[in-house]
């Protein structure tokens, strides 16, 4: 009796063992850690599902050292301890060897700060605290989609050129919404020192009606309205903006106003005349590799891709060529891989910077505009500022994570 | 003078007007709230996603009839009616086999509803954004002394008093609002002269959750219709409903007055802290008067 029991358990054991082997030797597996339920979902949906196009196409091709990149999927429902338990569960059980995701900041922190523990290489695809890559950076960590710091950069640079003098700032009273405005504030005064700030507007989360919050600002008559609002808010926003005709009396800047999840929610409801910065536009530029990017995520999920699609795509590029340059399933030797690595995506090259591990894409700015081509409106005037001209300075990062 | 000409310019008469076009819709979630709490004594926490149902309804009836002028007026009059019918099967269903219950219990009850709704409503609807469309005669906006004033907003201006003064006829004209003051004030007396009180709780919770709908619908075309709106309009209409007296139909209208006033009126001193003043009045009135300003029916 006794020894069956060890017999079995045995088994069991080498069972174990076998499963393990098994992984370690023919999938190199990723493991995300999202929101997949509630309002953010909108937007981690495309990540995942561009991330899993990106790896059929690599795995069709014999995959990366001979090994399938696999991928699974935790739902923290924007909850940071339910996201930082999943992100130990995927490392301690799954035996992940990079982990990725997460749209929620504070999970993000979370999980990048396990990773710094453990060693696990973490990739960021959606949320926006400019800490991710900035003084809470880490060799671990890396930053795939923008920040509240580039995206502040990115509409300074364009809002600086323009004759405005006068400026506002408003926006949902949270970090999102502050963070954005006051990078966006703290450049154009670099940029323009004849600018001033006339004053600024904040209200909560989730306000139904902001009419009373946005009037005395046309009241104040600023040149420039900076908004700092996020998700849901954006649309609350700009129909306000619709109904009072706002972009005609100000400039109002608002990044992803221009993006696919607000103007398609909004159709024919959606202001023109509103600027607004974002990574990626499915119809812009119109590039051979865009097209065929469009065509391809059109054909698997019939639906155009937004923008996080376009980060989700260039983790699992950035994931395979790391792999690929390094020469072999390591976890430190995967870091030094990505460190300066260039991969190929629907926007052109992307550098993955050395410095602080930020993913220097292209921002495109742009103003909406209705067209007779689609019921919803898309961007028009578009400006594409290059990594390079909007992304802090390496010595900037150096100085915030002291 | 400075201050009292500043006070009487053309921005602050629109910020009043903004300020009372803002009442109207806490008034009305308000309102139905409070006549809940004040005859059935149910603190319905679930009200908030009786709101957002009526938002969500809103959207898909206004889809249903293609979108426009009539859409929107079906969406006004349907997605109501609909909340009215969701509440209704939860009152014979689960409620009125609880009011004997403590409020805790009862609390912790719709709690729960409001969980149940909000995973309902995901299933139902998704998690997308949603938007109702503003029919064409409500878009944009008239100057007033200059500044442009949304007209939708001057439609929740007289959809205001309309539901006031209907409220008043049903609670104050109406047998059934007779009986329902009766029984709010003592429940087994209306009981034991031969009343049946479970019809009349019934209805009332049924009225009380069509204007939690009618919010929802009222408010549809200006936000985006999402999960997780009914969180921050239930806190606020709780606090009216405290400030404005527990279960007084007119104290929710004093609340959602000084609610919605303030608010506006405190953007224009201080717009960086406009979100405190409402919050602040709040606080002065329960420190002065801790019961509410008008008579509670507890």
């Amino acid at each position: 009796m006794k020894r069956a029991m060890i017999v079995g358990l045995g088994v069991v054991l080498l069972g174990f063992l076998g499963v393990s082997f098994s992984y370690g030797a023919n999938t190199i597996k990723v493991g995300f850690v999202d929101t997949y339920s509630g309002p953010a979902s909108i937007y981690t949906f495309d990540v995942v599902d561009a991330f899993k196009m990106a790896i059929q196409g690599i795995n069709a091709k014999g995959g990366v050292l001979g090994k399938k990149i696999e991928y699974t999927t935790r739902d923290e429902k924007f909850n940071p301890a339910t996201g930082l338990a999943m992100a130990k569960e995927l490392v301690m059980k799954e035996e992940v060897d990079i982990l990725a995701g997460t749209i929620n900041s504070a999970t993000t922190l979370a999980v990048s700060d396990f990773a710094k523990k453990e060693k696990i290489p973490f990739l960021c695809t959606f949320a926006k605290s400019e800490k991710i890559t900035g003084e809470m950076g880490h060799r671990y960590v890396f930053g795939v989609a923008e920040n509240t710091r580039m995206i502040g950069k990115a509409a300074a640079f364009g809002i600086a050129k323009k004759p405005y003098t006068k400026f506002w700032m408003a926006g949902e009273d949270y970090e999102y919404g502050h963070a954005v405005n006051d990078a966006a504030w703290r450049y154009i005064k670099a940029m323009k020192p004849t600018a001033q700030l006339l004053g600024q507007t904040w209200w909560k989360v989730g306000e139904a009606d902001i009419a009373p919050y946005v009037a005395p600002i046309l009241q104040a008559k600023p040149d420039c309205l900076l908004m700092g609002t996020g998700g849901s808010g954006n649309a609350n926003f700009l129909k306000l903006a619709k109904a009072m005709d706002i972009g005609k009396q100000l400039a109002v800047v608002l990044h992803t106003s221009i993006e696919l999840s607000n103007l398609q929610a909004l159709g024919k409801d959606a202001p023109e005349g509103v600027w607004g910065t974002v990574n990626y536009l499915y119809y812009y530029p119109e590039t051979p590799e865009n097209k065929t990017f469009v065509e391809e995520f059109r054909k698997m999920y019939n639906r155009p891709p937004k923008v996080g699609a376009l980060y989700g795509y260039a983790a699992a590029q950035l994931i395979a060529k790391a792999y690929q340059k390094a020469g072999k399933v390591d976890k430190e030797k995967f870091i030094t891989a990505m460190e300066g690595l260039t991969v190929d995506s629907p926007v052109g090259k992307l550098e993955m910077r050395k410095c602080d591990h930020q993913l220097m894409l292209p921002m495109f700015f742009g103003v909406t505009k209705a067209s007779p081509q689609y019921d919803y409106l898309i961007a028009d005037n578009i400006m594409t500022i290059a990594g390079k001209d909007y992304l802090p300075t390496c010595e900037e990062i150096m100085k915030v994570r002291k | 003078m400075d201050f009292i000409s500043a006070f009487c310019s053309p921005g602050v008469f629109c910020q009043i007007l903004l300020g009372l076009s803002r009442t109207v819709i806490l008034f009305i979630v308000a309102s139905g709230l409070s006549l809940i709490l004040g005859v059935l004594r149910i603190p319905n926490i679930a009200h908030g996603s009786l709101y957002m149902i009526g938002a969500f309804m809103a959207y898909t009836v206004s889809r249903v009839f293609g979108g426009g002028i009539t859409g929107y007026w079906m969406a006004i009059v349907l997605a109501p009616l609909g909340v009215a019918l969701v509440s209704f099967i939860i009152e014979r269903g689960i409620f009125s086999r609880l009011y004997e219950r403590e409020h805790i219990m009862l609390f912790l009850l719709t709690f729960s509803f409001s969980l149940v709704f909000g995973d309902l409503v995901k299933m139902v609807w998704g998690a997308e954004y949603r938007s109702v469309s503003m029919p064409g005669f409500f878009q944009g906006s008239i100057p007033i002394f200059g500044l442009p004033f949304p007209i939708y907003n001057f439609f929740l201006l007289l959809m205001g008093p309309v539901v006031a003064i209907v409220l008043w006829l049903i609670v104050n004209k109406t047998k059934m609002g007779k009986i329902s003051r009766a029984a709010a004030v003592d429940r087994e007396m209306v009981g034991a002269v031969g009343i049946n009180v479970s019809l009349v709780f019934c209805i009332v919770f049924v009225i009380g959750c069509f204007l939690a709908g009618l919010g929802g619908a009222l408010v549809a075309p200006i936000v985006n219709v999402v999960l997780g709106m009914d969180h921050t309009l239930i806190m606020e209409a709780f606090l009216i409903v405290i400030i404005g007296g527990l279960g007084n139909i007119w104290g929710a209208l004093l609340g959602s007055l000084i609610f919605g006033l303030t608010q506006s009126l405190g953007i224009l001193i201080w717009p960086q802290f406009g979100i405190v003043f409402p919050y602040a009045a709040v606080v002065v009135v329960l420190s002065f008067k801790p019961t509410g300003l008008l008579k509670s029916t507890w």
